[in-house]
């Protein structure tokens, strides 16, 4: 529970306005804005300490007010996500900024203090729209880089745990390894080449302190974790490549076709008495690089679903990361055939 | 002790083949890559001992377990599996032989010699703490010293017959040893029952109707236009039309 609460509140985009903190630090900034519209104005020699008491007081109550306002409505504006929480929570104070100018107004002139505010009336509520706006649009603008800061450094951390999990699917572990001890007595060279490999495999997963490699490289990794395979499973594993038309030098999220096709063998060809084959398609489409990796299932299991959705979300997730909104990942599963397409734009590394 | 190894990749056959070669009190009578295979092997060669992979193709290890049960004499069996965490936990619980992928030498050993006959109950217990599918696909029924696997889609119903069950599906019927109870609970998604002694696959009811003589009658699909439908008793006769109309 607590890392969940944890996890909710890095996820957040607007601060918590209840919290002791925060409201120090608006009464800060508030008051550093009073300092400086105070300095900018001051002109009468030795009042400049009464009109820095008069324009505290007013800012000091409309940026407490204004906390007060987000406290109460943070979860709902929680709920607009993103850029959207942060355009209405400054239309929203603005509303909140002109309200209180004209309250102050009608205050002033009806008690007959009207002498504090040396302007007229609309004058002084312009002013104070224009100052708030600037103000409130610059912390909104902090506040809104802060948080997606925040939450790209979340957002990394867990497509990392998830980029280990990935990697670290036990029963390939040890299924692998039980290969290898029957190989080291039927066919020691073979052994020799499956210990290399699966040190070849290890070394690309853990080594992956770059988000994104070449194509060359992540299909080398998918090879050999194929001929890994193939020792286990046979003539019942066919893997068919189709990629002729993909650039190697594109950049991919590291880490991607070996764990799709790592699904496709777990859950389809594992499971079909007499195996079948993986298709592995590479399109180029324009500035987009298409692959498409389908495997043949067995219609009447839904046991393994779980663990295909966990490898799915996982890759969504560093897709995501890697290029926003510019990528895709969809699944298709049909009757006796699952394909996932993965769309994302060609990139090279400039060097 | 006579040895079936049943799993779907040669190299782990190979390996269990060598270790148990290893030790001369042992012997590897037979082999199979699948269940289906291993039902036949383990009919024909009668081993003391069945190695049993969990995750293979078609029949699971699980249920092959459950019809090796069929057998005249059923044979031990030890799991083997290379990682699952409830099914670990399940065999414990349970007293069930298992070893895990990469087999030890020892811990092989150590199976072989506390190798014992499981139940037909503790299987089904493993499948439900582990989280596999506890319905067979399959029914299994022997003759004389065959053991035939009837595909379940194919069955059109169980009919009670002394203290046997006598299996009606497309290629003919079987007699099975098993309670016309506990199919009911095993199957309750599929089948529905219409009398004290029947049990009719839902999937393969044409109808139902009434007779001249008022009572209520299934009719099958496929049944030949000569024989008589299969009477509802009065008892059974609402659930039947419930689970009718729900299907």
């Amino acid at each position: 529970m607590a890392a969940d609460a944890n996890n909710t509140e890095s996820q957040a985009y607007l601060p918590d306005f209840c919290a002791a903190t925060t409201v120090l630090v608006i009464v800060l900034v508030a008051e550093l804005v009073a300092i400086v519209l105070t300095l900018a104005a001051y002109s009468v020699p030795g009042t400049f300490l009464t009109e820095l008491a008069k324009m505290s007081m007013y800012i000091q109550w409309l940026a407490l007010l204004s906390a007060a306002l987000l406290c109460r409505l943070r979860p709902w504006l929680e709920s607009f996500g993103g850029t959207r929480a942060f355009v209405i929570a400054f239309l929203l104070l603005e509303m909140l900024c002109l309200m209180m100018a004209e309250v102050t107004w009608q205050a002033t002139s009806k008690y007959g203090l009207s002498v504090i505010i040396d302007d007229s009336h609309s004058g002084f509520v312009m002013r104070t729209f224009a100052v708030s706006s600037i103000v409130v649009a610059l912390t909104m603008r902090y506040l809104y880089v802060a948080s997606e800061w925040r939450r790209s450094i979340v957002l990394e951390a867990q497509s990392r745990v998830s980029a280990l999990q990935a990697l670290i699917r036990p029963h390939f572990l040890f299924n692998s390894m039980n290969t290898i001890a029957s190989l080291t007595r039927t066919d020691p060279l073979r052994a020799e080449e499956a210990v290399e490999d699966l040190a070849d495999l290890f070394r690309a997963n853990l080594g992956g302190k770059k988000n994104r490699t070449t194509l060359k490289q992540e299909l080398e990794v998918a090879a050999i974790y194929q001929r890994i395979e193939k020792l286990r499973l046979g003539d019942r594993l066919s893997v068919r490549w189709d990629i002729d038309e993909l650039p190697m030098r594109a950049l991919i999220p590291s880490l991607t076709i070996q764990p799709l096709l790592e699904n496709a063998i777990y859950h389809g060809i594992e499971l079909l008495p007499d195996g079948g084959e993986v298709l592995v398609r590479g399109e180029r489409d324009g500035d987009n690089l298409r692959i498409t990796i389908s495997n043949p299932v067995v219609a009447d299991r839904q046991s393994d679903k779980d663990g295909n959705q966990m490898a799915m979300s996982n890759i969504r997730q560093r897709f995501d990361l890697a290029y926003g909104g510019r990528a895709s990942v969809a699944v298709d599963s049909s009757q006796d055939r699952f394909q996932v397409v993965l769309t994302f734009p060609y990139e090279e590394n400039e060097s | 002790m006579k040895v079936l190894i049943v799993d779907d990749e040669a190299p782990a056959r190979d390996r269990l083949r060598q270790l148990i070669e290893d030790d001369a009190l042992h012997s590897v009578v037979g082999e199979a890559s699948n269940g289906q295979q291993a039902i036949e092997v383990a009919a024909e060669t009668r081993p003391d001992v069945v190695l049993l992979d969990i995750r293979m193709p078609g029949l699971s290890g699980i249920e092959v377990a459950h019809h090796l049960n069929s057998l005249a004499e059923p044979p031990a069996v030890i799991f083997a599996t290379a990682y699952d965490e409830y099914a670990i936990e399940a065999f414990e619980t349970n007293a069930i032989g298992y070893v895990l992928k990469p087999v030890r030498r020892e811990r092989l050993e150590k199976a072989m010699q506390q190798a014992a006959r499981v139940s037909n109950r503790s299987i089904q217990h493993v499948a439900e703490q582990s989280g596999l599918p506890t319905r067979r696909n399959h029914i299994c029924a022997r003759v004389k010293d065959q053991l035939i696997l009837i595909d379940l889609a194919g069955i059109s119903r169980f009919h009670a017959d002394q203290k046997y069950v006598r299996v009606h599906h497309g290629d003919g019927e079987h007699l099975i040893d098993e309670s016309l109870k506990a199919l009911e609970s095993e199957f309750q998604e599929l089948f529905v029952r219409i009398h004290r002694s029947a049990l009719v696959s839902i999937a393969h009811i044409e109808a139902v109707r009434k007779t001249s003589d008022g009572l209520s009658i299934v009719v099958l699909q496929d049944a030949p236009d000569d024989t008589d439908g299969l009477i509802i008793s009065r008892r059974h006769l609402a659930d039947v039309k419930r689970r009718l109309k729900g299907a």
